[in-house]
């Protein structure tokens, strides 16, 4: 069972058989078949945790053999939210949950000039509004993408408190910035490292992950 | 849908004869019918018709894994001078002396307890042991022939029932030289040279004397089909008789068995959450369609072998290297893990398996519950070779009465697998199941999706009060959905 940390903030289990994903995937040795392989099973993880927290009704299902179970039904219309390019990255990992989930996506990218993010693209849900959101972003630094990404969600209507936002890694300092401006959004992630360092990377952390799952 | 109920929980009448053996036998261990089969010896001479009888036997009895074992196979490997004397025929195969009784009977041996065996053949071109093996495991009725099959004592102590072929001398040598002729390549001179100054002797004076240690003495083999039909009758009695033995030592396997699931640390039951209970719902409603039922079981049965896989405990730690040389406390498996499928229920996971692990090896075990008594056979077997220690993931969709899987583990470690080496994963398990599998097994490790309860319903584990007695944990259905063929 995963564990909250924090307030909204939920841990995968730490156990032996995650930390030893995280090796492989960690492990600057590693060839990206493996990179990606490996990364997709924490993604489906992180996904399957990422659904339970959506809320059920109870209801009675009828049974083969005419068996009854007091069971639940799925409420809710979720969809996905991707950071290009390396949200995308999750993308087949959350279609293998959910297969014909709706996925919208947005780009932000750094400004030459001013260094601070800025959004290029954005092509979301008509209905996003009545939607869970899976917002997409697998490493989470210093949360500046995330934040705008949120404040493009909410300026759709989304409610902060139906973003679920997944992510492979998160340091500290980014699940502080991040939740100071949107404490409501629930952050799930698969690890959370030590620190950020000078130039912003997380230590240990695993690397430029859109350039290991897609380039590298 | 067909579903064959539980066959080992329909009442079976207990003899006295069962309730003695009870007693005298614990009741924590399983015996297979592969330990102790049912040994038949054939003797006879040359030509009186026992390869022929034995083969009836085969086709009557109908009994899965019966082997028949060849005394021709166990004829000493000749010398080079040895050799010129039999191609001229000139070497006295019929004596007693020519066979390797020693081996025959350590193999024998290991047979009767149950062990995989491998017997190699022999050539009578060569007149040498081959290369060529052929290996027996799990037999449940073994028939061994052969003129001497009833001549070393230590063997007759084996067998469950010594039978003798008793056909006149002159209809064997008619039989022998139409062999000897036609099919082996002999000349008439050779063959009757060979009768006159090797077998017939020793048929007189080593194997009819055997006669004496058989219990039943078939005369005018083949053609006495009244003799023949009495035998196989008895053998199917007895046969009857070990079936219902060994249903009833399953069965017992479960009762006066005191089990706090709370407490057993081996025992892994998938928690239960809304998002779990709403799958668990998709796969249990009759309105679900044939491909949703096979996503989500695919999604719950990867739920459940990652739980698997968390159990593993075979790690070590190791320092990796990350971007910038930043090292990460990482860890790293130290065994193989290998999966097991028992047909057809545990296939239902192997989409699942191959996404958790793409190259994992697979081994395939096919154990059928006989349709009227709800006894388990195995009837074949297939596991990966290994040297070295590794897990192995047992998958099985269904338990309901575990029978099955008592047997396919217990084939695991018959292949020097340990107990605490063998995860087994289950998505619907009943409690009298659990009960029997730690009975035997206590070491083994269970991953199970949902346990229902026996009696009353513990609502700490099993919150949506599921029984031993509902439908879905008395029926087999997963499989049958999810390939959709009965």
């Amino acid at each position: 069972m995963a564990t909250e940390t924090g307030k909204n903030v939920i841990l995968l289990p730490q156990t032996n058989q995650l930390i030893g994903l995280y090796s492989i995937i960690r492990d600057q040795a590693t060839k990206r078949g493996d990179f990606v392989f490996y990364s997709d099973r924490i993604i489906r993880l992180l996904v399957e945790e990422g659904l339970n927290q959506l809320p059920v009704e109870e209801t009675l299902i009828k049974c083969h053999g005419g068996h009854e179970y007091k069971g639940s039904r799925f409420l809710g219309k979720i969809c996905g939210v991707s950071i290009v390019r390396a949200g995308e990255s999750m993308e087949m990992g959350l279609r293998d949950c959910c297969r014909s989930v709706r996925i919208g996506k947005i780009l932000i990218q750094r400004d030459e000039e001013t260094a601070l993010p800025k959004l290029f693209y954005e092509k979301l849900p008509e209905d996003i509004s009545e939607r869970y959101v899976f917002l997409l972003d697998p490493m989470l630094a210093t949360g500046g993408s995330a934040m705008m990404a949120t404040e493009v969600l909410i300026s759709r209507g989304v409610d902060a408190s139906r973003i679920l936002f997944l992510n492979l890694l998160a340091s500290p300092e980014g699940i502080a910035a991040f939740h100071e401006k949107y404490p409501e959004v629930k952050i799930i992630t698969g690890g959370i490292d030590e620190k950020l360092d000078e130039d912003k990377y997380i230590v240990p952390g695993l690397g430029d992950f859109g350039d290991r799952y897609y380039c590298i | 849908m067909k579903m064959s109920s539980r066959g080992l929980d329909s009442t079976t009448d207990s003899t006295s004869q069962f309730a003695t053996i009870e007693k005298t036998e614990p009741s924590k261990r399983y015996t297979p019918p592969w330990t102790k089969p049912y040994i038949i010896g054939i003797g006879g001479f040359s030509g009186s018709g026992k390869t022929s009888i034995s083969q009836k036997i085969i086709l009557e009895l109908n009994q899965p894994w019966t082997v028949l074992l060849l005394c021709d196979n166990f004829y000493k490997a000749l010398t080079e001078e040895e050799r010129k004397l039999a191609l001229a025929s000139q070497y006295d195969f019929d004596c007693p002396a020519a066979m390797d009784l020693e081996l025959l009977v350590e193999k024998l041996d290991s047979l009767k307890r149950g062990k995989k065996t491998e017997i190699q053949i022999y050539s009578f071109s060569e007149h040498n042991r081959t290369e060529k093996l052929f290996t027996i495991y799990g037999a449940n009725v073994i028939i061994l022939e052969g003129i001497m099959a009833l001549y070393d004592q230590r063997l007759l102590d084996m067998m469950d029932i010594k039978v003798f072929v008793d056909t006149d001398l002159d209809v064997c040598l008619a039989r022998r030289l139409t062999r000897d002729i036609l099919y082996r390549g002999r000349d008439l001179v050779g063959a009757l040279q060979q009768w006159e100054r090797f077998v017939k002797p020793n048929a007189v004076k080593h194997i009819y004397p055997t006669i004496r240690n058989a219990d039943l003495v078939i005369p005018r083999g083949l053609d006495n089909t009244t003799a023949i039909d009495l035998l196989i009758q008895h053998v199917k009695k007895q046969l009857a008789v070990k079936s219902k033995l060994h249903i009833q030592r399953l069965e017992a396997l479960g009762h006066n068995f005191q089990f706090n699931v709370q407490s057993c640390k081996n025992l892994h039951i998938l928690p239960s959450t809304p998002h779990t209970r709403g799958i668990h719902s998709i796969i249990l409603s009759k309105k679900t369609e044939r491909t949703d039922f096979i996503f989500y079981f695919d999604r719950m049965s990867n739920l459940l072998i990652e739980m698997a896989l968390d159990t593993l405990t075979n790690y070590t730690s190791v320092d990796i290297r990350c971007i910038k040389d930043y090292t990460y406390k990482g860890l790293k498996q130290t065994l193989e893990v290998i999966a097991v499928s028992v047909i057809r229920s545990g296939d239902c996971f192997m989409n699942s398996m191959k996404k958790s692990i793409p190259d994992i090896p697979i081994g395939k075990l096919l154990i059928q519950s006989d349709a009227s008594t709800g006894e388990p056979h195995l009837h074949t077997e297939s596991l990966p070779k290994r040297e070295h220690l590794a897990k192995y993931i047992l998958l099985d969709a269904q338990m309901i009465g575990g029978a099955g899987a008592i047997m396919a583990i217990q084939v695991l470690i018959d292949h020097k697998v340990k107990q605490e080496d063998i995860i087994l994963v289950c998505y619907l398990l009943s409690e009298i199941a659990m009960r029997r599998l730690f009975r035997v097994f206590p070491e083994i490790t269970v991953v199970v999706g949902k346990l229902s309860n026996s009696e009353e319903v513990d609502t700490t584990y099993n919150m949506e009060g599921f029984k031993d007695s509902d439908w879905p944990f008395l029926n087999r259905f997963i499989d049958s959905l999810y390939f959709g063929t009965d």
